[in-house]
């Protein structure tokens, strides 16, 4: 019982730190003042979910496949409750799971790579930051455009 | 309804205009061609065909069998939702036959992009960086040396775009001055592992929406669109990271794993 009210905790705490990037990055996106909240609760729901998943020892890149595809339905459920596209909420919420210090390091081991020369070491840190980037990214967007490909095929949502 | 050739061209400028609009603020290209589409069907229009690009789109517009096309030019102006909303809203309510054209015309031209308050910009942005550097694993110090770090960027990276600098240099410059700030506390030591400031710092110059934007394109149909987008995303990855060597460079200290 104690194990489930530390996962508890850890998912509260998780939650928490995950619902001010997307706010933050809605605010950059000038995302609607009304919808900020939304995008607060998807962040939220979002990251913790993955972060649930991941603790089940789900690889990274399923984790965020369901945890992007969930978002991805409950985005279409507020952009039809309030008729308003989809990318508003989705985007800003998934922000917090953008894979970018891995997307930095394999840039960062390019540059190394051609100001000290090749290396193994190095060409090893650009090759597995630079896929897991690709895998994660693919994951996220794929999930948020389940919805529009699986039920709505080419129909338009709002 | 038969529309004479001087409201076709009419309704084919509106058209365009709506499908500018979400172009320049950042929609995505399957709801730019949706939009433009029903505007167009709901303003009398028999058909619409639309061909996006990167930077112009041309839309043809089918009446009677009489077609009218038109090119328009679409520079980038930044990413903002609320445009893309308010056009989607006169979509919807012209459909509804709650406005007609000129009602649409006179809308469309009122718009104007609602951007928030700077300086709260600047400290969500502050606080969204520090609550990265938490998952990253930082302690308390690590904490509030990313927030100092990347509030300043902020600022920084928004005086350089409000004086129409290159995003580019933006990028780079921003991510030398994050960069360099986080060095100082390693250098000092604060907190129990002050390297994860100098990745967390810099996570505010993160192409993520085009990035997104550019797989979803693909996945949709629109690959040359989504090309595009991705390209811009890596040019800008690319310029944030030479922005860090430098500045690893400058003070010595790498928060990286290299």
């Amino acid at each position: 019982m104690s194990a489930f009210f530390d996962l508890l905790g850890l998912l509260i705490i998780d939650a928490w730190f995950a619902w001010i990037p997307a706010v933050g990055f809605a605010m950059v996106f000038n995302v609607p003042r009304k919808m900020l909240i939304y995008c607060a609760a998807g962040g939220a729901f979002a990251h913790s979910l993955r972060f649930l998943l991941m603790h089940f020892d789900l690889p990274i890149e399923w984790a965020t496949l369901i945890a992007s595809a969930s978002m991805g339905f409950l985005g279409l459920y507020w952009s039809r409750k309030h008729l308003i596209p989809r990318p508003v909420f989705t985007v800003a919420s998934v922000i917090p799971m953008i894979p970018g210090s891995y997307a930095f390091s394999a840039m960062i081991g390019l540059v190394e790579i051609n100001t000290t020369g090749y290396s193994l070491a190095l060409m090893q840190v650009v090759m597995e930051n630079g896929l897991r980037t690709l895998f994660i990214l693919t994951a996220l967007s794929f999930g948020l455009a389940i919805p529009s490909i699986l039920i709505y095929r080419g129909r338009p949502i709002v | 309804m038969i529309l004479s050739k001087e409201q076709q061209t009419e309704i084919t400028r509106i058209a365009v205009f709506a499908g500018q609009i979400l172009h320049q603020h950042g929609a995505e290209s399957r709801l730019v061609e949706q939009t433009t589409q029903r505007l167009g069907i709901a303003l009398g229009a028999d058909n619409i065909e639309l061909a996006i690009s990167p930077d112009a789109m041309v839309i043809t517009s089918l009446v009677n069998g009489h077609c009218v096309t038109t090119t328009r030019r679409c520079h980038d102006r930044g990413i903002n939702m609320q445009m893309v909303c308010e056009v989607q809203r006169i979509c919807v309510m012209l459909e509804k036959k709650l406005l007609d054209a000129k009602d649409v015309k006179k809308r469309l031209q009122r718009l104007k992009p609602y951007k928030y308050n700077r300086w709260l910009v600047v400290l969500m942005i502050g606080f969204a960086c520090a609550s990265f550097s938490h998952f990253f694993g930082g302690d308390r110090a690590v904490y509030w040396t990313t927030f100092v770090a990347s509030s300043l960027t902020m600022i920084v990276r928004q005086e350089l775009g409000h004086r129409q600098h290159n995003p580019f240099v933006n990028f780079a410059i921003a991510a030398f001055v994050a960069t360099t700030i986080t060095s100082i506390g390693a250098i000092l030591e604060i907190g129990e592992n002050p390297q994860i400031a100098m990745a967390a710092s810099v996570l505010l110059l993160v192409p993520g929406f085009p990035l997104i934007n550019a797989v979803s394109d693909m996945l949709k149909g629109y690959v040359n669109m989504g090309i595009a987008r991705w390209v811009f995303a890596t040019l800008l990855a690319v310029s944030v990271s030479i922005g860090i060597v430098a500045a690893i460079k400058v003070t010595g200290v790498s928060g990286w794993a290299i």
